[in-house]
């Protein structure tokens, strides 16, 4: 019965979305919602984004969003970008998304585990053709029509029904998965033509999954890398993200495309001791530890010196002092000059029983950085003043 | 409804599904109760009786959309639109009347605005507390029996300052207005016996003491009246938010109609 309803229905669906989306190519930054559906989503998001805007978690550093934005626009063009509105907001979690107005929100997890331009480019340009391509509309009209028909043969069919209801929610979460992939693959060609490599696409879900593994095994569990949600997955599994973004990458035109590695770190340089500290905070040695190695692929940095130090602290199991304690030192050695190193080689050396030098180490803290907001802790802990 | 996030990791996402198949605010579980308006008030509250009570009103949280066929809101952009004009002038009126002095809460920026957005989500958060666990049966706790002592703490004493006002009006108004289809399936299933709802219309209002933060008011209907798209309907449903408001000291409650 739904199905002969459906047809005509559906191509009316079609051919509405097609005219949209071409309004959303003419101009996207021009583009108005008309129909009433689409209007009341964007009117959601629009309150929504009000109080994104007054959140203590958006970061408000104009240089990184400026950084952020530049990438965006890279990837997807001037013109397409002047239709986005970027919101960085502070959670040490690895996700971005897209609203249909236009809001698109990046996670600073997502910042601490790109390794260089290009992957974020591929989650941007990602989030991206969920925008230009009016998916958030679709599922909201796709949700709505097969819920009207479950409505419908649960009324009408009763307890019988429930298998076809059932079926017909299946659907949801195939159309949400068919989404995802197509948004996938949309944004390969938007990192071509932004001049990026779009194996880079792939390589950020193989860099998860191994991060997902280093987790496990320092818990010795199973890892989760393949763990989803089954019959609610709305994406697909990372394992065939990773393998289908491959495939499709090797077909594009990769030459003369680059990563960015070094643009990338260095815009990002001044907050990486936030972000690895925020991650550190997360409680996940085995994911901070691989992270930080990644991150230490050229060389371990004095930042990245101290951050293992830190790490190691935290978790305190063992010889981790002592550990972290050479870890401080090294980085000191390498020419950092930030006084949270002395601080953490001081409250390691104490915690390895080493007091005079630790105390020692703990006042050069507080002389560094006389207005620490821990300094009265800290000289405490120097046994001073 | 956000689009696409590039990983949902989302625990208990079986919640998902579920709210497919209802998609409701969680308020509208009340929807069965057999009292479907209640309202408490603090003891021994009632407002100055020498001059007219200064109440700042909040930007109002008001939400009109369609309800489909199988149950899920489409917000309407419109509809939300006209009702939150409608409902802030019959507010207003409705004040008058009650000797009470209406202000809006001026659209501030910067530091201020995300004071006022803090305070306002914080209050909803009151006020669902008080309605769960006092105003409706179901999850009822021992003691908000006797009770009523919410409060949003000595700090909203600043919104106080803000907004130029001794109290705070919040209130939320939620309604899903049920589409043709929606009514064709109620219809079909009392041919075959089968309950569909249609439509839900929910709100409450809530007065806050800003000079101790204490909640001092509130008022939850699961059942609301009156058609907030247009001016008649707002009046009614202003008048139906604002039963039992709090009198002032020494004159009796509001006379008249509602």
């Amino acid at each position: 019965m739904t199905a002969i309803v459906a047809q005509p229905l559906q191509a009316e669906s079609n051919r509405k979305i097609e005219e949209s989306k071409q309004r959303m190519k003419d101009s996207a930054f021009d583009y108005q919602p008309i129909d009433d559906d689409e209007r009341g989503l964007w009117l959601q998001m629009d309150e929504e984004e009000r109080s994104i805007k007054l959140s203590k978690f958006l970061v408000k550093d104009p240089a990184l969003n400026e950084y952020v934005r530049k990438v965006l626009c890279k990837t997807v063009g001037e013109l397409n970008c002047q239709a986005t509105r970027i919101y960085i907001m502070r959670t040490p979690h690895f996700n971005a998304s897209m609203a249909p107005n236009g809001m698109m929100i990046v996670w600073t997890g997502l910042l601490l585990r790109s390794r260089n331009e290009a992957e974020l480019a591929s989650v941007l340009g990602h989030e991206f053709s969920h925008f230009e391509n009016l998916h958030s509309i679709q599922s909201f009209r796709d949700i709505r029509a097969k819920t009207d028909a479950m409505a419908w043969i649960s009324v009408i069919a009763g307890s019988a029904g429930s298998l076809a209801s059932l079926g017909l929610l299946g659907l949801v979460f195939d159309f949400s998965r068919d989404m995802e992939r197509e948004a996938d693959i949309l944004a390969l060609d938007h990192l071509v033509d932004g001049g990026y490599d779009p194996m880079a696409s792939s390589a950020i879900w193989e860099q998860l999954r191994a991060e997902m593994d280093a987790t496990a095994a320092e818990r010795k569990v199973r890892s989760r890398k393949d763990k989803n949600d089954g019959f609610f997955s709305t994406h697909p599994n990372t394992g065939d993200r990773m393998e289908y973004l491959r495939d499709a990458a090797s077909k594009k035109d990769r030459e003369g495309k680059s990563l960015g590695a070094d643009e990338y770190r260095a815009a990002l340089l001044s907050w990486w001791p936030r972000l690895i500290d925020d991650q550190i905070k997360l409680n996940d040695f085995g994911a901070t530890e691989f992270l930080l190695g990644k991150l230490a692929d050229d060389g371990w940095t004095p930042e990245l010196l101290y951050a293992r130090g830190e790490l190691y602290r935290a978790r305190g199991k063992d010889d981790d002092f002592q550990k972290a304690v050479e870890f401080y030192r090294q980085s000191i050695a390498s020419g950092a000059q930030f006084s949270e190193n002395w601080r953490g080689l001081g409250l390691s050396l104490l915690r390895s029983g080493v007091k005079e030098e630790g105390q020692a180490a703990l006042r050069d803290y507080v002389t560094r950085q006389p207005d620490a907001p821990d300094k009265a802790i800290i000289s405490m802990m120097a046994g001073g003043n | 409804m956000c689009r696409g996030s590039y990983v949902m990791k989302h625990f208990g996402f079986g919640l998902f599904a579920a709210t497919l198949l209802v998609a409701v605010p969680a308020q509208a579980q009340f929807f069965f109760e057999m009292g479907a308006e209640k309202s408490a008030t603090k003891d021994g509250f009632v407002l100055p009786d020498d001059r007219a009570a200064r109440v700042i009103v909040f930007r109002p949280d008001v939400n009109v959309g369609e309800q489909t066929t199988g149950g899920l809101n489409e917000p309407n952009a419109d509809w939300t639109k006209e009702a939150r004009t409608a409902l802030n002038a019959a507010l207003e009126n409705e004040l008058k009347s009650r000797s009470g002095e209406m202000k809006l809460m001026p659209d501030l920026a910067g530091e201020e605005a995300v004071l006022i957005d803090e305070y306002t989500r914080l209050f909803k958060a009151v006020a669902n507390a008080a309605i769960s666990h006092k105003l409706f049966s179901g999850d009822r706790l021992p003691t908000k029996k006797d009770a009523f002592d919410w409060t949003m703490g000595p700090g909203a004493a600043k919104l106080g300052d803000l907004g130029g006002g001794d109290y705070g009006l919040f209130f939320y108004t939620y309604d899903s207005y049920g589409s043709v289809g929606r009514k064709a399936v109620q219809a079909v299933g009392l041919l075959i016996g089968v309950g569909v709802s249609s439509g839900v219309h929910i709100g409450y209002a809530g007065l806050v003491d800003l000079k101790t933060g204490e909640l001092v008011w509130i008022n939850a209907d699961v059942k609301m009246g009156g058609d907030v798209r247009d001016s008649e309907g707002a009046e009614k449903r202003i008048s139906q938010l604002l039963e039992d408001f709090p009198s002032s000291g020494g004159r009796g409650k509001k006379v008249g109609a509602k």
